[in-house]
């Protein structure tokens, strides 16, 4: 399948939204690949294959942390992209995610142009309130710099989107056979790495052991995912509720304080 | 300090409605290395600024400079601090005696402990889980959007509804709520739970969602043993998958990057493709 132009910008207006930080939440919401890649779909015609496509690509950014103005990697390119490449190629979710995260590392290019030029934004919201034209700040604050963020996030975006999806197709001809294999192997290894940054923030202390039962949990019975989160959330609530009673492990859980680690990002050296 | 001393207010409610919308929708349009979310501090007073100096320019500009000063926090964590800012500023302007360095040291040393906090408990626990199960959702069955709709309406919910609450504790209660709630144990138990919850979802995502097998068959005598299905499956099937994950995740601990760590998988792929050790 090829797609339109105006699909293509259409995908590519998705990206900003995700990506430049516009309301309704978009850090914590457009951006994630289970909702940018419904809307993408929603774009080509096919949203449940762009949710399910969109889902799995996520799975390598469950626990992706944007502190201190980093961002690790671009996870709302890799679902645009990895969307768009599943439909139009008729690709399955592993081999589109195998396609999409490497992708997804350029995009952190254009994170960084836009956090180190939109300085000169703020300039201008620095002249502006001098004056007292407060209400210029719209102008300076969001107006101005989301117009930049458009034309760097969309026009490439399109374009890896039309000339992509056009010729996704011929592309996997060529790797038919092996290469497709190691595609599938790829995109299913990747998602432990999503695992592995969550439990850089949760596998700690007493929480560790929990891990590996709901891992035998999973492996030994049918539950779906949501049952064994409702589960998971009982035995967290009587173990508290347990841990509580016993005097020396409260106050050694008081007595430390600093349990989380405020300066702490895995991605930061 | 700064507790209700007064009951005389100069701020309407719906500016400081307003103040805190503004905050949660445009923290971050203008992100930028230089001031972070300076600007978008500023901005949050834009409805507040004209209810505290009516009639002077010169003290309206005053206070939008300093508070166009560096400042970066996490968005829903740190609306606190913006509502703790709107309070000193509207004392300041009835004629408390709040010197300027007061209100910006007060924000520089809150942000810091708040976005610690906030990137851990909203990005390291609560979306993870939240995501883990809305990804299930949509990939149960024969695919379907609810997931993603589902996730969508909660996180909005979540992030506009706890920031506007947490604008108001900030602005109600005062610099020494804030501390104090930093510094109880609450917070710890929190977390605690919400990790032991957290772990036992991700030993399930394991399972249900990296896939490695091994590929290796051996030819002996006629008889061919595949290590996974006569060896691996008959032990512990999805062994693999978990030393995946805990092999990435003991190499993030010695601070690998997580660029280095997607270049791995690629290389481990081929290779192990190629020579048909995974399959």
């Amino acid at each position: 399948m090829t797609i339109t132009i105006t699909q293509a910008i259409l995908l590519g207006i998705i990206y900003w939204i995700g990506e430049a930080q516009l309301p309704f939440v978009s850090l914590w919401v457009t951006q994630r690949p289970l909702v940018c890649g419904a809307l993408a779909g929603l774009v080509l015609g096919d949203p449940v294959t762009g949710a399910v496509v969109g889902a799995t690509i996520n799975l390598v950014y469950l626990g992706f942390i944007s502190a201190g103005g980093s961002m690790p990697a671009d996870m709302a390119l890799a679902g645009v992209l990895g969307v768009t490449y599943a439909i139009s190629g008729n690709l399955d979710a592993d081999t589109a995610l195998a396609i999409a995260v490497p992708l997804g590392l350029l995009g952190t290019i254009i994170w960084y142009l836009r956090m180190t030029f939109d300085s000169i934004f703020v300039h201008m919201g620095d002249k502006w309130v001098a004056e007292g034209k407060f209400n210029n700040l719209y102008l300076s604050n969001v107006i101005l710099p989301q117009i930049y963020a458009a034309i760097i996030c969309i026009v490439p975006c399109s374009l890896a989107a039309y000339f992509g999806a056009n010729y996704i197709q011929t592309f996997i001809e060529i790797c038919a056979g092996k290469p497709l294999q190691i595609f599938q192997i790829i995109g299913g290894i990747m998602p432990a790495l999503g695992i592995a940054i969550t439990l850089q923030y949760i596998f700690k202390g007493e929480a560790k052991i929990f891990l590996f039962l709901g891992f035998m949990a999973a492996t030994c019975t049918n539950l779906t995912l949501i049952q064994q989160g409702i589960i998971g959330l009982i035995i967290a609530l009587i173990y508290i509720q347990v841990t509580d009673r016993m005097p020396a492990a409260s106050a050694s859980a008081s007595g430390n304080s600093g349990g989380y680690d405020p300066d702490y990002d895995p991605d930061e050296d | 300090m700064s507790n209700n001393t007064s009951n005389k207010r100069l701020i309407p409610k719906n500016a400081l409605i307003r103040a805190s919308l503004i905050w949660e929708s445009w923290v971050q349009t203008c992100y930028n290395y230089e001031r972070m979310m300076g600007q978008a501090c500023c901005h949050t007073f834009l409805p507040i600024v004209k209810h505290l100096y009516p009639n002077d320019k010169e003290k309206q500009i005053d206070l939008m400079t300093r508070e166009m000063e560096f400042f970066n926090v996490h968005p829903e964590f740190g609306s606190c601090i913006l509502g703790l800012a709107v309070s000193l500023e509207e004392e300041k302007a009835m004629g408390a005696d709040i010197p300027n360095e007061f209100i910006t040291n007060i924000k520089t040393s809150l942000m810091g402990p708040l976005a610690g906090i906030g990137d851990t408990i909203y990005q390291g626990v609560l979306i993870p889980i939240l995501l883990a199960l809305c990804i299930d959702i949509t990939r149960s069955g024969d695919g379907n959007i609810w997931g993603s709709v589902l996730y969508a309406v909660l996180m909005i919910v979540i992030s506009y509804g706890f920031s506007y609450a947490n604008f108001m504790f900030g602005y109600n209660t005062g610099s020494n709520a804030i501390m104090e709630f930093l510094e109880k144990g609450t917070l710890n138990k929190l977390l605690k739970g919400a990790s032991i919850m957290g772990c036992i979802v991700m030993g399930g995502l394991i399972v249900n969602y990296v896939k490695l097998s091994c590929g290796i068959v051996i030819n002996t005598s006629g008889t061919e043993f595949s290590l996974q299905k006569s060896l691996f499956d008959a032990v512990l099937p999805n062994i693999l998958p978990l030393l995946a994950t805990m092999g990435i995740y003991g190499l993030m601990q010695k601070k690998w990057t997580s660029i280095k760590i997607i270049l791995l998988i690629v290389v481990v792929g081929i290779v192990g493709g190629m020579l048909n050790i995974f399959a």
